[in-house]
């Protein structure tokens, strides 16, 4: 799980935990597909603070993310990196999980403004959710209030480069420790917590289920939990169904 | 006897026999079989390769001799025709046919309607002169009549707007007729060529209007579109499939006698428009050009899935008309061999509509979404088609508009060119949203228990789609008969081999490009599950909606307004022109009639016919 301290500011470097493969191919091959995903970053941002007027400036002309590689998206299925930009309220973020959840791996959280690292103006408020990571697992927070375009175009060089280095694997935290993450969103949403997206098999269907994806709050999450079963394709002729 | 009064008589027998049989439950399988005994007669004709094939049959009226005979125009219409009802007997034959009936509605009807249908199209289709050609037009106006309107209800008011204007265009074709009767004393095809030949070129114009005109009524040309979309899309499911496929084709191919037979295109070309820089043919291409727009874009707006595919069937005679008045080889190749795969794939769409339309009971697309996950072949049957219908390869409707295409490219003319484009870009944002309405997004809950097409009707469209998919794999069969009709209509054949058209300026060869195509799925599927790639199912409530928690009460997928941004645009441009015309001629005619009916009816009666007839007598006398 990811701790405060443990999460990286700009500018600093994390320790690398990314295995490297014995066989000098496959780590060609790896390297080629970091590269290429550190060059080709779609971003969903979540604007709820006052960072989302930052974005601006750094998206357009001045200082144009899109010669980096990273353009806007309109939809968690197709977004890597999503951009929480402010205070999120309790309500706010039981749709920022949501739509966490519904990103697909590998995907990277980045926190903009001091608000997501600690409640920054609101941290008195019983509405917000103080710490971002602690709901959900955060590559790169970018602090200030608010960060300028130079910190935001700033913090997300460091992503990139902690992509193409391997090491922004943090989305693999959520699945192996789940049930801590799961058991903070339970304190504040309430025991009958449930997003339609299956996480634990989802953390199957990765191969990352570890020892500390199940837990108490997920035996709770069980006993509350309403099924979602996938839609299922029928050929269902009548007559060739009716002579079987 | 000769084979063509063979396939007459037993066409004229599938109509006895349904008289006789329609009640019965074996109905509809000794249709099918009797349309297949049908379609062998006309392959056993030899019409389409060999000299036409003459009826033994002829009329006298008045010192006129009628006659009928089967060129390769005629044979490949009729293959058409034949198919059509084949396919469509052949859905209705089972348990399609047992829910009309317990519907309240007659299969016996429905039944005669099609094989009525069906003979009159291969007698109009046969007509050896003028006359027959009249005769056999009626004979379909009437018979087409009985198909729409059995339906009853919405239907038959649709069909009663058609009858007027077919009445109105059969009076103009009547007209005409005795415009040319006046100056020859014939209706022989060999005289009225010749006559065309020495006419000035105003009362060629008079008689383009008259008889063209009357044509144009039956193809849906504009602005005569009017009646059309209503009355094929009422007409009860395989009704609607059939004359969605052949029946207003029967205007193209009277179009085509007119206009490239009689007329000739070159002729055509030199005929300036009064006042204008524009030749007759380009008139008529523009015309074409609009019918292929206009419609279109109506269709993009329409809510109902069958009036959407009717308004479409409209556009796409724009096309056949477009190509044929290219007049060169490809073009009018193009425009021939659409006939054929838009009748095809058009058969095909809307049987895929009826099948969802007998699951759910309703065709409106507001009220259907996610059924890929129940009825999944339906579902790709209506892919196939409407792939064919946006003429995207690599289905058959893609063969005949490239064709389209091609040759107004080569032939210099871009602004038509474009305008062909401009149609199928409606095209094909309409048929994303007909497939998207019905089959993708949100399954409601009311259709969780839906079930596949019954197999009776899911095997006609199955075999439908096959053939869109061969045809638009190889071509080359399809096109050596248009390349037989081009040849006895005068025309430049198509130089086509078995995998499309062989050309010094640029050819093509589906062979090759079906071949690229799926190596490229070949290739990323490769990618995909050669790297290990998984696939993972999803509820379908697991949906992005700008971070909102989606219930099964809440719907998510909009279907209505669908192009809200496209209709931000042109939405103002729908002002319903056209149908303000027919209401003020509608208007005129009421009140013309009114006064008239008011003149002899209210004052002074006596007088009035007492009037007339003094009137009659001096103008006969003097």
């Amino acid at each position: 799980m990811t701790e405060l301290i443990k999460t990286p500011r700009a500018g600093e470097t994390l320790p690398v935990t990314a295995g490297k493969r014995t066989n000098p191919l496959a780590n060609v091959f790896d390297e080629l597909v970091r590269f290429a995903q550190s060059r080709s970053l779609f971003m969903l941002h979540y604007c709820t603070g006052c960072g989302a007027i930052e974005l601006p400036p750094a998206m357009t002309s001045r200082f144009d993310m899109e010669r980096l590689g990273i353009q806007p998206m309109v939809s968690p299925r197709q977004a890597d990196i999503l951009l929480v930009t402010g205070y999120v309220s309790v309500k706010t973020l039981k749709r920022v999980i949501l739509t966490y959840e519904q990103m697909g791996s590998p995907k990277y959280v980045i926190g903009i403004c001091s608000c997501t690292v600690n409640g920054g103006m609101y941290w008195q408020s019983y509405a917000t959710a103080k710490k971002l990571n602690d709901y959900m697992p955060v590559d790169i927070y970018i602090a200030g209030c608010m960060p300028r375009p130079e910190a935001v175009i700033a913090g997300l060089r460091e992503l990139m480069e902690n992509i193409r280095q391997g090491k922004a694997d943090s989305w693999k935290d959520y699945y192996r420790h789940y049930d801590h993450y799961l058991g903070h969103q339970q304190r504040l949403f309430g025991e009958t917590w449930q997003t339609p997206t299956d996480v634990i098999s989802e953390a199957r269907h990765y191969g990352l289920f570890g020892p500390d994806t199940l837990g108490t709050h997920t035996a709770l999450l069980e006993q509350h939990q309403k099924p979602l079963e996938a839609l299922e394709m029928k050929v269902d002729i009548p007559e060739l169904t009716a002579r079987r | 006897m000769t084979s063509l009064d063979h396939l007459l008589l037993v066409s004229a027998l599938t109509l006895a026999l349904m008289l006789l049989f329609g009640r019965t439950r074996i109905a509809g399988r000794l249709a099918v079989a009797l349309y297949g005994v049908q379609f062998l007669l006309l392959m056993q004709t030899g019409a389409l390769l060999g000299e036409p094939v003459a009826s033994s049959l002829t009329v006298s009226v008045l010192d006129l001799p009628m006659h009928w005979r089967y060129d390769a125009l005629s044979w490949f219409f009729a293959m058409i025709t034949i198919g059509a009802g084949f396919f469509c007997a052949w859905y209705a034959a089972g348990v399609w046919q047992e829910r009309y009936r317990e519907q309240g509605h007659s299969p016996r009807l429905f039944h005669v309607a099609l094989a009525a249908n069906v003979l009159t199209m291969l007698i109009l289709l046969g007509s050896g002169d003028l006359l027959s050609l009249f005769i056999g037009w009626e004979l379909v106006s009437w018979a087409s009549f009985l198909l729409m309107a059995v339906g009853g209800g919405p239907a038959g008011r649709a069909a009663l707007r058609y009858l007027v204007y077919a009445f109105s265009g059969g009076m103009a074709i009547l007209a005409g007729l005795m415009l040319i009767y006046t100056q020859t004393g014939s209706l022989e095809y060999t005289r009225v060529l010749t006559l065309f030949g020495e006419l000035s070129d105003a009362r060629v114009w008079t008689l383009l209007l008259l008889i063209g005109g009357g044509f144009a009524v039956k193809m849906g040309l504009l602005p005569f579109h009017l009646w059309q979309a209503a009355a094929y899309a009422e007409t009860p499911g395989p009704g609607s499939s059939f004359l969605g496929a052949i029946s207003a084709r029967m205007g193209l191919y009277a179009l085509i006698l007119l206009l490239v037979a009689m007329v000739g295109i070159g002729r055509l070309t030199a005929m300036e428009v009064p006042f204008t820089f524009l030749s007759a043919r380009d008139l008529i291409a523009w015309i074409a050009a609009l019918t292929v727009i206009i419609p279109t874009y109506i269709a993009l707006q329409q809510h109902d899935a069958r009036y959407l595919l009717a308004w479409h069937g409209i556009g796409q005679g724009g096309y056949m008309l477009l190509g044929l008045m290219v007049g060169n080889a490809v073009g009018s190749a193009g425009g021939l061999f659409h006939v054929f795969t838009y009748g095809i794939t058009q058969a095909a769409l809307l049987m895929a509509v009826f099948a969802v339309v007998y699951r759910t009971g309703t065709a409106d697309l507001n009220k259907l979404g996610g059924l890929v996950a129940r009825m999944p072949l339906t579902f790709l049957v209506l892919l196939f088609g409407i792939i064919s219908l946006a003429g995207l390869p690599p289905m058959a409707g893609f063969v005949s508009k490239w064709m389209v295409y091609r040759s107004l490219v080569a032939e210099g003319m871009p602004l038509l060119f474009v305008a062909a484009v401009v149609g199928t870009l409606g095209t094909i944002l309409s048929v994303y949203k007909l497939i998207h309405n019905i089959f993708l997004g949100q399954l409601r809950i009311e259709h969780e228990q839906v079930r596949e097409a019954p197999l009776s009707m899911l095997l006609p469209m199955l075999g439908l789609s096959t053939l869109i998919f061969l045809v638009g794999l190889m071509p080359g069969p399809a096109l050596s008969w248009v390349a037989a009709v081009q040849t006895s209509l005068g025309l430049p054949p198509v130089p086509y081999t078995l995998g499309g058209i062989e050309d010094p300026r640029g050819g093509l060869d589906m062979l090759w490009l079906v071949g690229i195509l799926m190596a490229g799925f070949g290739v990323g599927a490769l990618i995909f599950f050669g790297l290990g790639g998984k696939s993972k199912r999803v509820h379908q409530l697991d949906n992005y909606a700008g971070g909102h928690f989606l219930t099964a009460d809440v719907r998510y997928q909009y279907s209505d307004n669908f192009y809200a941004g496209l209709m931000h645009l042109i939405g103002p441009w729908y002002r319903g022109a056209f149908l303000w015309l027919e209401k003020a001629l509608t208007a005129t005619v009421a009140f013309i009639s009114a006064v008239t009916n008011g003149l002899y009816r209210y004052a002074q009666p006596a007088l009035f016919v007492l009037a007339t007839a003094v009137a009659l007598l001096a103008l006969t006398t003097a």
